[in-house]
């Protein structure tokens, strides 16, 4: 996507017109692990998409006719129709595109995934409350809880014996928590996750995984980024570009 | 569906043997709200199952083979597979269950009842104090108020009897000045609903004097 095209758009800008037949449009921003999500999908998929990036600080007023909460991701098609929620969207794109299925098609095997997915609603809100602490304000607290968590997540490996949480492949559910151990480094937290050696196993072969890394983003983008949004800068969104 | 009417378990049962071939068990309680889904779905999709009412005050020790924390609904079928999560499991039925969908086929369409159903449980969760803007009533709370007395009126309040919160804000409004001068009078409101759905013209001055 050239750097142009990637700007992201803020009040008082033109809306974009309607989305081109052929073509899915994702509103996004460049380092929101949320929409990370449906990005690594859409790349999975090999489905032809165009990306707007919103400028979350100041969002455009056209916006709120995408999603009235005003959050990223969203996705809108060539019909008009308009999916939040980013693992609703996730779920979207791999009903309504062929080629390979993301979430497996056996009904059993899919519900097992879905519940292990359960067990990673904590880790959002950790990293927040840490990457929010101004003034590197004692963590330790919060990285204790993170480590319980990850605890959680490496069980599951444990109990399943496969590399990746849905088994021998990568499938929904690595794509849906992964965009946040792509922070872990940027953060350096990395050492959350040393006492929970399967778990490192599988971000290593994460990282491998070819969909992962054409979407990789530089760790010096994220530290630009979470350096600029701290201070509340409007520019935070296009560092880099 | 079986045994929704039935004692339930506690410390000390036996546990239930293996759930026989061509039926579901699930584990349950009456009054929980998140049962009630489950049973909803297995219902309307004419699923033959078992229900085994737990006793959450004093669970069997065997039931935290079934969940690791000891909560319901959990889903138990012949192969011994356990799924817990009301809406994993009322997903799980629709897909082991093609017959009678449930969810829309088209994807934009399933993709929709899930954004409600999110919206829906936002209000669930936004409800961390007494009342739903803070300590005090306010403007939301006279917002969602009307939906939640006719619960009362309609006789099924009962389905909020487990999840507390939602139960004790039922309470705080009745005892709020505003609400209370307006509370909609029971019989009055049976009396409307009887000759409305009679298409009765008198329908709307039911109970009116003069």
């Amino acid at each position: 996507m050239s750097e142009r095209s990637a700007r992201s758009l803020a009040k008082g800008s033109e809306p974009p017109g309607p989305v081109p037949e052929g073509l899915i449009r994702i509103y996004s921003m460049r380092f929101c692990p949320f929409a990370k999500r449906t990005l690594l999908v859409l790349k999975a998929k090999g489905i032809r998409h165009e990306v707007i990036n919103i400028n979350l600080k100041n969002k455009p007023e056209w916006f709120f006719t995408k999603n009235p909460l005003g959050l990223v991701p969203v996705l809108e098609n060539s019909q008009g129709q308009l999916i939040c929620e980013s693992a609703i969207t996730c779920e979207y794109l791999d009903e309504a595109y062929p080629g390979k299925k993301l979430w497996p098609d056996d009904p059993y095997k899919k519900a097992c995934q879905k519940m292990d997915f359960e067990l990673f609603s904590e880790v959002p809100r950790l990293l927040k409350s840490i990457f929010s602490r101004r003034d590197k304000e004692d963590c330790s607290g919060l990285k204790e809880q993170l480590c319980k968590e990850f605890s959680k997540l490496e069980e599951v490996l444990t109990k399943k014996k496969t590399t990746f949480f849905g088994g021998y492949s990568v499938s929904m559910i690595d794509y849906l928590i992964w965009p946040w151990f792509e922070w872990l480094q940027a953060m350096e937290l990395s050492e959350c996750a040393d006492h929970t050696p399967k778990l490192k196993l599988w971000m290593a072969a994460m990282w491998e995984d070819p969909t992962v890394s054409a979407l990789r983003m530089d760790v010096k983008a994220f530290q630009g980024f979470f350096a600029l949004y701290s201070q509340n800068s409007l520019e935070a969104y296009d560092y880099g570009l | 569906m079986s045994g929704n009417a039935t004692k339930t378990l506690g410390k000390g049962c036996a546990p239930p043997g293996r759930v026989p071939e061509g039926t579901m068990r699930l584990y349950s309680m009456r009054f929980c709200p998140y049962s009630h889904r489950t049973r909803l779905v297995l219902q309307a999709k004419g699923i033959k199952c078992q229900v085994v009412n737990i006793n959450l005050r004093s669970k069997p020790e065997w039931f935290y083979t079934k969940h690791p924390f000891g909560q319901i609904p959990v889903l138990e079928n012949s192969k011994c597979q356990l799924i817990y999560e009301s809406v994993i499991i009322c997903e799980y039925l629709d897909d082991v269950y093609p017959e009678k969908k449930l969810f829309p086929c088209d994807p934009y369409e399933r993709a929709r009842q899930k954004m409600l159903l999110e919206l829906f449980c936002k209000i669930l969760c936004y409800q961390k104090t007494s009342f739903f803007g803070g300590n005090c009533i306010s403007m939301i709370d006279y917002l969602l108020w009307p939906w939640f007395e006719r619960l009362d009126v309609y006789g099924v309040a009962d389905c909020v009897d487990h999840t507390p919160t939602l139960k004790l804000w039922m309470a705080a409004m009745k005892q709020d000045p505003a609400v209370c001068a307006l509370l909609i009078d029971r019989s009055t409101f049976l009396g409307f609903l009887n000759l409305y759905f009679q298409n009765s013209p008198d329908a709307f001055d039911y109970g009116l004097t003069c």
